[in-house]
């Protein structure tokens, strides 16, 4: 039996706006298994990102429960989910979301920053060979503001795989890129989900794009579809 | 670390804790100077000696003046009874005295101070012409007097000139034998030790109808403890007086009466100083509450990959005290060469204390409006953080 990464159970999120009450998610219960290449869609507005976000730990569901590799995360610290964040979860963000006063390695290393525990490898080397992987080399010094968006996103691509995660999270990875440079990313992660066995999801309001991966997730208005 | 990248921003906001720091640190380094200022002051009146003064003018606490005011008045015989002191290496009295004088025809003011011939060893005055008066002048009563070199230098060019020369003191006449060497003073309200005269004790009897002794200067012997021979001056004057209407006193009793003094007023200089370095924290707090918001999805970005509420917190209160700090050290850099010119002309110096308060003020400033921004920063959400536009 496949081992499962990630599950929530009747997760609800709701935000108020104003006065009103907004339920973003609706009694969303899912799950994940280490290596599935997962496509969330749904239209815009329809919660896709909020799950995501919550998968992701940046978030905490209103009511309902995340279980990380069968560990319910209620009772963890704030620590503790920094630490899963750092070492569980990497991000791949539609804005890119590099840091522009740092330089490309700089920003590949930015997680290993905030590592508690020693690392096994070369954090330098690591970054080094996946920017060369990537296409990315001879750019170490330059600035994220200096280099195009197809290159923006593999060096985030590259700062997800940093710490080796076993969870990559990427939430609209082609929607700022041509699409010459979406096809291209959109490869790169199915290459590490097919070779590395990294678990990937991909949220994305593009059918084209969830065709790609082996299993859809459809939501729409906060609730799963199919 | 964002402060190099806005060189103008960081130098602006140092500069409250730039003025804050040198002004604390310049007011600690005059109150030093002033300090020492006074102990070069008595010591260069001689070292070991006892002084006794009519009246009561340190408190029962032994802190602080309580009143010049003399109930009793010495004179020939107090002289003579301290001079039975068998250990005493010498006993002077001294009369003082505010004068007109002329010469040349022209006026000055100086103070007059007749005494024994012993006061020159015991205020280690050197001669800079002519000679000293010595004993059988003063026992003769000789019309002779030797004065410090301001005392004539409105009257003649060169003062070589003045030697043997008359003075007339409130309408008497004296004869210049000795002019000494200067010795400053006259700062911060003291005496100026170069305009006074020096004549025989019973000469000045003319200018002193009454033969008053203002105060007695004596020289403690090396081989006594000093208490022991300070105690055994206060038992000879007691014989005749209450032991309140007298003072004996050593220098060190007016250095620190006078520093204590003076060290009040510093501290309320140097808390004035640090209303500054008040007004800095509040624009280094200031400064680092817009760095946050500036730096919101950055913030969000950092919370993504891992960084802890913690690491948040240090990341912007490390900022603030290294602007802090920067402003300090700059602030105690340009006291050091404020104090390097002002020495000069007065013995200001900056010692370590000075230092260390001043870059552990600019530390804790760092850290106490640090702590609110960055604090602020470590508690955004980091979904709300990474969505900020």
């Amino acid at each position: 039996m496949a081992e499962e990464i990630i599950r929530t159970e009747h997760v609800w999120k709701e935000y108020m706006m104003g006065d009103v009450l907004f339920q973003a998610l609706k009694d969303i219960s899912i799950s994940i298994n280490l290596g599935e290449l997962v496509s969330i869609i749904g239209p815009s507005g329809s919660g896709k990102s909020t799950l995501m976000h919550i998968i992701g730990l940046l978030d905490q569901p209103t009511r309902g429960k995340i279980f990380i590799s069968g560990n319910d995360i209620a009772s963890f610290t704030d620590d503790k989910i920094s630490s899963l964040r750092s070492e569980f979860v990497g991000f791949v963000f539609q804005q890119f979301n590099l840091i522009n006063k740092l330089t490309i390695l700089e920003n590949i290393l930015l997680p290993t920053v905030y590592v508690r525990k020693k690392l096994e490898y070369n954090p330098v080397e690591k970054a080094l060979y996946l920017m060369k992987r990537f296409g990315i080399d001879g750019k170490e010094k330059s600035y994220p503001n200096k280099i195009s968006g197809g290159q923006q996103q593999r060096v985030a691509i590259a700062r997800a795989l940093i710490m080796s995660p076993k969870l990559i999270l990427a939430d609209e990875p082609t929607g700022n890129l041509d699409s010459k440079s979406g096809t291209e990313i959109l490869k790169l992660l199915k290459e590490l989900n097919q070779e590395e066995k990294i678990t990937v999801v991909i949220v994305t309001h593009d059918p084209l794009i969830a065709k790609q991966t082996k299993r859809i997730i459809e939501i729409k208005d906060g609730q799963i579809d199919k | 670390m964002d402060l190099f990248r806005n060189k103008m921003r960081t130098f602006l906001t140092s500069l409250g804790i730039l003025i804050g720091v040198s002004s604390v640190v310049l007011l600690l380094s005059f109150g030093l100077g002033l300090k020492e200022y006074i102990r070069q002051q008595f010591d260069s009146l001689g070292t070991n000696l006892v002084f006794v003064i009519p009246g009561q003018i340190f408190g029962n606490s032994g802190s602080g003046f309580s009143g010049m005011r003399s109930v009793v008045q010495f004179d020939e015989k107090d002289f003579i009874s301290l001079k039975k002191l068998r250990d005493a290496i010498y006993v002077i009295p001294i009369f003082t005295k505010s004068i007109k004088v002329e010469g040349n025809a022209k006026v000055d003011y100086a103070t007059l101070n007749s005494t024994t011939d012993e006061i020159f060893p015991a205020r280690n005055l050197e001669l800079e012409y002519g000679r000293l008066f010595d004993k059988p002048e003063v026992d003769k009563k000789t019309r002779v007097i030797v004065i410090g070199p301001k005392v004539i230098e409105k009257m003649f060019d060169n003062p070589v000139l003045a030697l043997n020369k008359s003075l007339r003191i409130e309408g008497q006449t004296f004869k210049i034998i000795g002019i000494l060497k200067a010795k400053g003073g006259g700062g911060f309200g003291g005496p100026d030790f170069d305009k006074f005269i020096y004549m025989p004790l019973k000469t000045g009897y003319t200018l002193n109808p009454d033969k008053k002794i203002a105060n007695f200067l004596i020289k403690a012997p090396d081989n006594k403890p000093f208490d022991l021979f300070k105690e055994e001056v206060k038992m000879q004057m007691i014989k005749r007086y209450d032991e309140d209407e007298i003072t004996v006193a050593d220098s060190a009793q007016f250095i620190s009466t006078i520093s204590s003094i003076f060290g009040i007023l510093n501290m309320v200089l140097v808390a004035i100083g640090a209303v500054s370095l008040l007004v800095g924290g509040i624009g280094i707090m200031n400064i680092m509450y817009v760095s946050v918001t500036e730096r919101i999805r950055e913030i969000g970005i950092r919370r993504a990959l891992g960084a802890r509420e913690s690491d948040i917190l240090y990341l912007f209160l490390s900022e603030s005290v290294l602007l802090s700090l920067f402003g300090g050290a700059m602030g105690l850099t340009l006291s050091f060469l404020v104090v390097l010119i002002v020495q000069k002309f007065f013995p200001a110096y900056i010692d370590l204390m000075s230092s260390i308060i001043a870059l552990g003020t600019s530390s804790l400033i760092g850290i106490f409006f640090g702590v609110f921004p960055a604090r602020k920063a470590a508690r955004l959400s980091p979904i709300d953080a990474i969505r900020y536009e």
